[in-house]
């Protein structure tokens, strides 16, 4: 019995993992996509301020700040989903020429260590955010954002990736014969 | 003597780190923790956090993901299909004939995305199944693609470039306009070698069948317009200043989305992908750059690259030899290790470096970039020649070595623009006097 919810548990766990990578992963692509239009409204914007001249001045308040905090946002947000798929770029000339046995366990290593360091700067971003929120700090433009706002979600994007790492390399103890999914890309 | 130990391990470690495939943005943070550890009091935590965050949002890399994605909506728009048919008809009478098309498609593409590897592939895809069905020598075709595919990194857009301009705060629209020169200069080379090429040894190439009238020419051609006013708009815009490469590049994802549409190629799903893979390929990048944003601090506590300058100083070496010695370390490095982390390692350990020595950073951008496509094609790790693997299903080994006279050519032109450095700067420069 015991086995059996340990089997049913690990299941849900997998759907809602994969679902947090998933998710995560399609709140950045909205972000960039938002960046963009943003970006291409100010431009339109501009042109109708140089046709029209400047008391049509149109623009959007602090569009370069928001830009800024939106590819922040994206860039952590998007960790895991990148990490799942094999995005994130590293050597693995030496590791393709060791023998089987001996590339389980630096993957482990690897895997071990990555964690570890994600784990760190997720714990210091959340001090950072933390402070930036008690503090009320905020950017300097037309609009004054709260700076806590996208640092939660560069720590949030943070834990995520941890999350992700973790439970790769949980797997890989779990099942000996599981090879990496990862690949190198350019 | 500590010191130099002390530094030497540290390079050792992030060596190690790397080949041990440690994901490249946390063996950056783990080298620039442990510099920190050695050489300095410097709370390590805080530092990592408040360069994470400083080095992600900032409005000249909002550039990235833009251009990142409108190469991604170009590559899916049956581009490929147009650039053959466009350039084939005007080029079967040219001494070199259709592989010019590898040649001219690949600097056309280069001009909308900013990768070398979606230059090979894009181009690829089209011209050789076509040019292997004409019986075009098959070392000459891989060799044209590989060779030209890597103008991908440094005709604008370019990726690497705005890596380096965010690493090194230069602009990046003036490195994007100084890359524009040596780009036609590569472009020209290729072309002259392979129009040599066919006046010297006419039997390899294939007789062209049809010949074309001027009208039909004109008609397979008009499809590549758009490509090239969308070209002429995102460069132009950039160099005569009305809008920054970030404005540019939002523009140009709409006008690219525009142009699918009109292919008939925008499609729910095409757009999914397209988007999805921006998001991997940006989040890549924005995480190698925060964690050689970290390096680059604690490179500045422990004192290493400011001591590396004294040294180099120390050695009076002209500006010749520097440089004949940082091509032959890069060529080296470009074997192992991809271009980006190639560039972020440069800015944050060399840089000061290069500085010392009088060497404008500007035109050292465009010259790292020009030695980053040479490792593009060589082996083991060039990417442009897994992808053409990919195409072509031969031996790596054998690509590698067809692609062996464009490496060289690509080792000339960094000699010419270092005889000549006015054809990278000179265009910035009369940016600047406008």
């Amino acid at each position: 019995m015991a086995a059996q919810s340990s089997w049913y548990w690990g299941i849900h766990m997998r759907r809602h993992l994969t679902k947090l990578y998933n998710v995560s992963g399609a709140f950045a692509a909205i972000l960039i996509f938002a960046i963009c239009l943003l970006v291409s409204v100010q431009v339109i914007a501009n042109l109708i301020t140089k046709l029209f001249g400047t008391n049509l001045a149109l623009t959007i308040p602090s569009y370069a700040d928001f830009s800024g905090y939106f590819l922040a946002a994206s860039s952590f947000m998007a960790l895991a989903y990148t990490f799942k798929h094999g995005g994130h770029i590293r050597v693995l000339l030496v590791r393709d020429t060791l023998n089987a046995n001996l590339k389980n366990i630096v993957d482990r290593f690897v895997l071990f260590i990555a964690a570890v360091t994600a784990s760190y700067m997720t714990y210091y971003m959340a001090l950072l955010t933390l402070e930036a929120y008690e503090f009320g700090d905020q950017s300097f433009g037309i609009i004054a954002i709260p700076l806590f706002i996208p640092q939660f979600f560069v720590f949030l994007g943070l834990l995520i990736f941890s999350i992700s790492i973790f439970d790769n390399f949980f797997s890989s103890i779990k099942s000996e014969e599981k090879t990496s999914d990862e690949q190198e890309l350019s | 003597m500590t010191e130099i130990f002390l530094t030497a391990g540290l390079l050792v470690t992030l060596f190690v780190l790397l080949g041990l495939g440690v994901w490249v943005g946390f063996a950056l943070t783990l080298t620039g923790a442990l510099g920190m550890l050695i050489f300095s009091n410097a709370p390590i935590g805080p530092i990592i956090a408040t360069t994470l965050w400083g080095h992600s949002h900032s409005w000249a890399l909002a550039a990235l993901p833009l251009f990142i994605l409108m190469g991604e909506i170009l590559l899916r728009s049956r581009l490929s299909e147009h650039m053959f048919k466009g350039l084939a008809p005007w080029l079967g009478k040219v001494p070199g004939k259709l592989l010019h098309v590898n040649i001219l498609g690949c600097a056309i593409f280069a001009a909308v995305s900013g990768s070398s590897a979606a230059t090979a592939a894009t181009i690829g895809k089209m011209s050789v199944p076509e040019l292997r069905s004409r019986n075009y020598p098959m070392g000459l075709i891989i060799g044209t693609l590989a060779g030209s595919a890597t103008l991908g990194l440094l005709i604008p857009p370019s990726i690497i470039l705005i890596v380096y301009g965010v690493a090194t705060e230069q602009s990046i629209a003036r490195l994007f306009i100084a890359g524009v020169l040596p780009g036609l200069l590569l472009v020209s080379m290729f072309a002259i070698f392979i129009g040599i090429y066919g006046l010297v040894r006419p039997d390899l190439f294939p007789a062209e069948k049809q010949p074309y009238t001027f009208m039909e020419k004109l008609h397979g051609s008009k499809r590549l317009i758009p490509i090239l006013l969308l070209i002429v708009g995102v460069i132009g815009s950039i160099y005569i200043g009305i809008a920054s490469p970030t404005d540019a590049a939002a523009v140009g994802v709409i006008l690219s989305l525009v142009l699918a549409w009109f292919n008939g190629a925008l499609s729910k799903n095409m757009f999914f992908d397209a988007l999805m893979g921006a998001t991997k390929t940006s989040c890549m990048i924005a995480f190698i750059l925060a964690g050689a944003g970290f390096l680059t601090v604690s490179m500045g506590f422990t004192g290493i690259p400011r001591n590396l300058a004294a040294w180099i100083d120390t050695l009076q070496l002209s500006q010749y030899a520097l440089l004949a010695a940082l091509t032959v370390f890069f060529i080296i490095l470009g074997c192992f290790l991809d271009g980006i982390s190639v560039v972020v390692l440069t800015t944050a350990i060399i840089m000061p470096m290069i500085e010392a020595a009088g060497i404008d950073p500007l035109w050292f951008g465009i010259y790292l970039v020009i030695v980053v496509e040479m490792s593009q094609i060589t082996p083991p790790v060039g990417f442009n020649l897994f992808v053409i693997q990919g195409l072509v299903k031969e031996n790596i080994l054998q690509i590698a070595a067809a692609a062996f006279p464009f490496f060289l050519l690509l080792l000339v032109a960094v000699g010419v623009i270092t005889i000549f450095p006015e054809i990278v700067t000179v265009l910035p420069s009369l940016m600047d006097a406008r």
